[in-house]
Formats: C-alpha cells, structure tokens, sequence
C-alpha cells in the first residue's frame, strides 16, 4: 500500500530521518514507537506529503512524492492526500464549523459531491464513530474525545485507504482509549491500513499487528508487539520502554 | 466707542473657525471685547499690521523671491501709502486666507484684513469694511472649441468652477448653473483644460493671471462687477474712517491707479475709485445675506450625505478585495511579490491621503482623465486598501496554522483552503477592524473636497457661511454623519456576536 525509500530529512543542524525504508500493506495496522524526537511524527507527516523530505520516496498505490515542489509533484500531492486520511493529535477541527460541516467540508468542496449525498454519508459516519447526537455542536463546545471521533469520521469521509494518526490517545481518559481502539479495530476489519505514532505501550499492543521503533532518525527495530515490547533486541528500546540496563552507553 | 457684544451666532469661513466657535459655545469665553479704539491702538504702536495670505500670489500680496521674508505685489504697495497716510508703517501678517475674516472677527493678530476681500453681504454681516480699493469683473472661461458657452444662461445645470462663498459662487448659484468648489486658483482652469468643468467664473485679476495665459481657453465675457475692500475689526469704526478718507485721498492724487498700472490691472474703469462716494459705500454695503436653513438647504445636505455615502461605500467596495490581494500575496505569494506588496502598503499608509488624491486628480489628469467622484473612489480605495491588508494579514496570522494544515490534508489546494477554511475564521478577527477602519472612512471622505467634490462636510462649511451660522449646519451634519456610521457598527457588532457561537 505504502512503499517508502531511503527517506532523508534534514534541517539546518539536525538530521531527522535518515534513510528510512518502510513499507505498510493493506489492512495493516502499524504503531510507530520511539523516544521524542526520534522522528516518528515527521516520518508520519512525510506519508501524507504535509512535511517535504530532502531524498527518497514516498509511494502510496500508483503516486509517487519525491523532493521537490514542482507543478507534477503538487499533481502527486493531491492525489496522495485524497487517499491518505489524517488525524491530528489536536484533531485542527475547523473552527468556524459545526460537526456536520466540518465531515462534509472535503467530500462536497474537494470531491465535488452533493450537499445531500455528502450529509448522508457525514450522517451514517457520525453514526459510526457514535457522534450523532453532536451534528450540530461546533469544535469549541466539545470533550477532546468527541472531538477525535468528529476528525475520525471526517478523515474517513474523503473514503482513504489509508489513516494516518498522530499520539491518538494523548488526549484521551484512559477508559476512552478503549473504545478508540474498538472503532479502529472495526475499520481495520473494513480493510482501511492504519499508521499510528503512540506512547501508549498498551494502545499499541491492542490494536496494532507490526510496531516500528525509530530512534535518532533509523527504524532501530522492529516487529510484532508481542516480541518487540516484551523482549526487545535494541538497548535504546529497551531504554525507551523502561526495561533498563541501557542508560549507560 | 460702543461696546457691543460679539455678533451671534457667528459666521466662519473655515473648520478651525468652527471648532473655536464650539469651544466658544461651551461657554469659556466671550471673546471679542474692545480694547479702547482701533485707529488709538494702531496709531500708539506706529504701525498698521495687515494680514494676508502670501499664497494668493501676484499681483495681490506674494513673497518676493529674491529677498525672502519680504513681501511684494499691489497691495503691499497699497498697505504701505495707507500707512503713511495713517503716519505709521505697514506691517504684513502672514494669514490663511480662509480664516482671514474669523480671526479678525476674534481681534487677532493684525488690525485689517487686504487681500482681494470682496464685498458679500454674507462677510459684510460680520466684519466693517472700508470703502472699495478695487473694481473687479467676473470674467467667465470656456474652452477654446466649446462655442456653445456663450454667456451664464447657457450653463443652467452645468459644472462651473470658482472658489467656494465668492461673490462668483453667489452668482453662479442664481443663475442655476451647478457651482463647483474650490480652494485655489489655479486647480479650476486645469480641470477646465480638462473638461471637467465647462467653464470657469472668477475675479478678472485673477482669470488674467492663471486662466488667459492657458492657450486651450478663451475668455467668454464678463459678467458682473465686484469691489475689493480692506475689513476692519467689528466696532473699530474710527479706524475703518481714517482708512476710508486715507484711501480718498490716495485715489484721488492719481497714486492708486499708478499702483494699479505698475501691476498691470490698471483699466478705464478704476475711474470710479477715484471718483467714488461715501453714499456709494452706503449703498454698496446695505444688501445683507437672507440665505438661511430651510428646506432647499437640508435637501442639499441629503444629497451630500449621499455622495459621502456613494464615495465611501464606492472606495470600500474596492479596497476590501484589493487589501485581501495584498495581504495573501505578502503571506503566500512569492519573494518578489511581498516585497511588492509591502512596498504598495508602506508608501500608501505613509504618506497622506490628500497628497494622493492630489496626484490621482491633478497630478496625472494628462494620461488619467477621470471624474471627481471616480477619483475620489479610486484615490481613497487604493489608499484604504493598504489598511485593509494590514487588517487582514492580522486576522489571516491570527488562525491557528493546523486549520491550514487539516485543510491541506484533505486534498485541498492551498487556494481553496485559504478561501474555504482560512479566510472565513480571519474574517471573523478582522471584522471589528474593518468596521473601523469603514467609519474612519467615511469621515475621511471629507478629504475628496479638495478635488471638488461637494461631500458633507464641505456642504456644511459652505452652508454654515450661507447662512451665516455654524450651529445648525454643524449639528445637521453632525446627525447625518452618525446616522450612517451608527447602523454600520450595531450591523457588524450582531454579526461578531453571531460568528461568536463558532
């Protein structure tokens, strides 16, 4: 689904990725794990094309993003970003609109679909991410939480193939964060591939079938949450995930 | 001596006179006393201080430009043998010619007033003044291949030009012609050139200075006669006697019309100013104005609010669309073109609106022919639009950058986030900025009367002459001012509180 290659970002004095190859299949569901600024959210942004990168690239299906703005690679840009859904750790609801506007905002303005079709379909999504009773409440008037399921429901009505997440469950009450991995897991099941930086060990270990570890801009390791998080190779990730003796190199 | 009270209301000729006259009804003073008699005071100080305004220009009172800080010109000529007649010397005061009456009304800072002051009966109700120095015609201009003009009857209804509560102003009013407003002399024959006007009624003097030397005019006729008298303080009738008899004797000794002759506006006609009479003095200054606030009047003033209204909606209209062009192309646009937007928005806000029009109106009426009210839309939308950028930059700055973002990565073009997305929630930051930036317009719209367009205010300071009070004019367009600002804010001040909720 996704393929990416030899990905290398940097800015002025830092490198943040440094040749990241990673590929997501279909129906997957990946959690990216790593200290802060090991990467992590900058590899997820790149996915999306919100973040340019310096080499490499990203291809998602038949589109390719490569370094460089030209007037191709905003074609390839579009494209990628009306596959690959995305949701913010602050979730950006826009302001100025209430939950209904704000899930059929894209599928009428980018997609060209009717007002009617694009509210019955924000309609049966709301339903799905159990926001119904919040149609008409606008971003400011809402729990983090019901905020997080409106900018599911309104990534998931451009219909992506992808769903790119970033720290999903910071701002969420623990009980929450089970029902969160319930609604993911039920759309993984509908075939969507998941990408999903987290902290959360145990979110990581419920939902996701592959972890990747990233440390100092390298995929240091990775695998099935099962072995990764209980018995990691890499002493940084056992540094990460607090199972000491890794503090002195 | 008597020692009457100062005439009120009062009548002014300027904005600052009117401001004075509000700080004089509030009651801090009442200015004006006499201060024994005027010819005692000037004869004790041993010298006549005249003002005048050295930017009227030849041949009436100019600077001399080779000894500056002197003065020359007919009536530095004029105020210096009536000095010596007096036994003293003359003194010139520098003055704006508008507030040249007020001032001498309050007892300011000279004894007479001599600088082409004709004789109205509107000027006559608040000043003395002597009795005539000069005779003047209305000399009438058209353009040279306008043959139509042929007199004042066949300008019914059309633009003529010439300075604002002149005896030519009263006589174009009469005569049904639209009468256009202006402050200088020279600005009526270059909009005559350019026909804005179809023609053009002032002093002959001055015709024969700055409008016959154009060679695209011709002169149509004369069509009335006027005197130039020197005014004197309210009450000072000693001195206003000694300069009518001073002034006798130097018409009759032939030395007047040498002063005339040595300018060039000597004539056949100046015989009557060596001729004349005191019962001609009478007569001349008996007629008194009769204008006063009726109906016509207020009609007018209406018609005024709405070409404030029209000019400040017009400039609205324009600098909102261009101040958000020069906002997104300094947020988004390339390198070269912030730097031209920020360019456009430094030179526009930093230098003054007047000076602008001036250049849009005048200034570049060669390759730019355009009309009062469209210059006057154009100059302050354009200047209104480098507001509005800063305003909208503000209010664009002022969204959070992850809506641009979630805009961005649900496959919008950065074009239609901007207008979906981005816009919408500055405007909301913008609003109450706009609100007052559109109310600093409207009054700012008073500013478009430099290029003779009659707007409100300026129809009230011509009125307020007219009628020979401020008081009601004043408060008239005090009213109609804020009963087009006042809507406007309750308007935007529902809006914000409906944008609140989101």
């Amino acid at each position: 689904m996704i393929e990416v290659r030899g990905l290398t970002k940097r800015y002025a004095d830092r490198t943040v990725l440094n040749g990241i190859s990673a590929t997501f299949a279909k129906g997957e569901v990946v959690a990216l794990l790593g200290p802060s600024g090991g990467g992590k959210s900058t590899l997820l942004r790149c996915l999306n094309g919100l973040e340019s990168f310096d080499t490499g690239s990203v291809r998602v299906g038949d589109c390719v993003l490569e370094p460089g703005r030209g007037r191709a690679q905003s074609a390839q840009l579009w494209s990628v970003r009306r596959r690959v859904g995305f949701v913010f750790q602050q979730w950006h609801l826009f302001a100025h609109r209430n939950t209904l506007g704000n899930v059929i905002e894209a599928p009428v303005h980018v997609k060209g679909q009717s007002v009617k079709e694009a509210t019955e379909r924000a309609k049966a999504l709301l339903a799905k991410v159990g926001m119904s009773h919040r149609e008409g409440a606008y971003p400011s008037e809402m729990s983090g939480g019901e905020q997080q399921r409106v900018a599911i429901a309104r990534a998931l009505a451009m219909e992506p193939e992808v769903l790119l997440m970033d720290e999903p469950t910071s701002a969420l009450d623990p009980e929450r964060v089970g029902d969160l991995v319930a609604l993911l897991d039920r759309l993984r099941s509908e075939g969507l591939t998941i990408v999903t930086v987290t902290h959360e060990m145990r979110f990581a270990q419920a939902l996701a079938s592959r972890v990747l570890v990233l440390h100092g801009g390298h995929i240091i390791e990775e695998g099935a949450p099962g072995e990764v998080l209980t018995n990691p190779r890499h002493e940084r990730t056992r540094a990460f995930l607090g199972l000491g003796h890794a503090a002195a190199s | 001596m008597t020692d009457e009270p100062p005439p009120w209301p009062r009548r002014c000729s300027s904005l600052s006179s009117a401001c004075l006259a509000l700080v004089a009804l509030i009651g801090l003073t009442a200015c004006g006393q006499k201060e024994g008699s005027g010819l005692e005071r000037v004869q004790r100080a041993g010298v006549l201080r005249w003002g005048a305004d050295a930017q009227g220009g030849e041949p009436y009172a100019m600077e001399d430009p080779d000894r500056p800080g002197q003065y020359r010109g007919f009536e530095v000529e004029l105020a210096d043998a009536l000095a010596r007649e007096l036994g003293v010397r003359a003194e010139f005061v520098q003055n704006d010619w508008s507030s040249l009456i007020p001032t001498l009304e309050r007892g300011g800072s000279f004894d007479v007033a001599m600088n082409g002051m004709e004789i109205t009966p509107a000027r006559a109700g608040r000043v003395l003044f002597t009795r005539p120095y000069y005779l003047f015609n209305l000399r009438l201009m058209a353009r040279r291949e306008d043959t139509s003009t042929t007199g004042l009857e066949a300008l019914r209804g059309r633009r003529v030009g010439t300075l604002s509560n002149s005896q030519a102003w009263e006589l174009l009013l009469r005569s049904g012609a639209q009468a256009i407003p202006y402050e200088g002399v020279q600005e009526p024959y270059i909009d005559l050139e350019q026909g804005r006007l179809e023609a053009v009624l002032m002093d002959d003097i001055i015709a024969q200075r700055y409008g016959m030397p154009r060679p695209g005019l011709r002169v149509v006729g004369d069509v009335g006669e006027g005197y130039y008298a020197i005014a004197v303080r309210p009450g000072e009738d000693e001195l206003r006697r000694a300069l009518d008899d001073a002034l006798g004797r130097i018409a009759r000794s032939g030395e007047l019309r040498e002063i005339f002759r040595r300018w060039g506006i000597d004539n056949a006609a100046q015989q009557r100013m060596v001729e004349w009479t005191e019962a001609q003095t009478r007569e001349v200054l008996s007629q008194t104005s009769t204008a006063h606030m009726g109906w016509s009047q207020t009609l007018l003033f209406l018609q005024a609010a709405l070409v404030t209204l029209l000019v400040s909606v017009g400039a609205m209209v324009l600098a909102i669309p261009l101040g958000m062009m020069l906002a997104l192309g300094r947020l988004y646009g390339p390198r070269w073109l912030g730097g031209l937007t920020t360019a456009y928005v430094e030179l526009l806000r930093g230098t003054p609106v007047l000076l602008q029009l001036y250049v849009l109106y005048y200034g570049l009426a060669g390759v730019l022919r355009l009309d009062p009210v469209s210059a006057a839309i154009l100059g302050l939308g354009l200047n209104y639009a480098a507001y509005e950028a800063e305003v909208y930059r503000a209010g664009i700055l002022a969204v959070p950058k992850g809506q641009m973002e979630a805009a961005l990565a649900l496959g919008m073009p950065t074009p239609l986030a901007l207008r979906r997305v981005v816009i919408p929630q500055a405007f909301r930051v913008a609003l109450p900025g706009v609100t007052n930036d559109f109310i600093a317009l409207l009054k700012d719209s008073s500013l478009v009367s430099v290029i003779s367009v009659v707007e409100l205010t300026k129809r009230m300071t011509i009125t307020a002459v007219d009628v020979r009070s401020w008081l009601l004019p004043g408060a008239l367009c005090a009213a109609l001012y804020l009963a087009m600002s006042y809507p406007l804010s309750r308007l935007a001040r529902t809006l914000e509180a409906k944008l609140e909720r989101a």
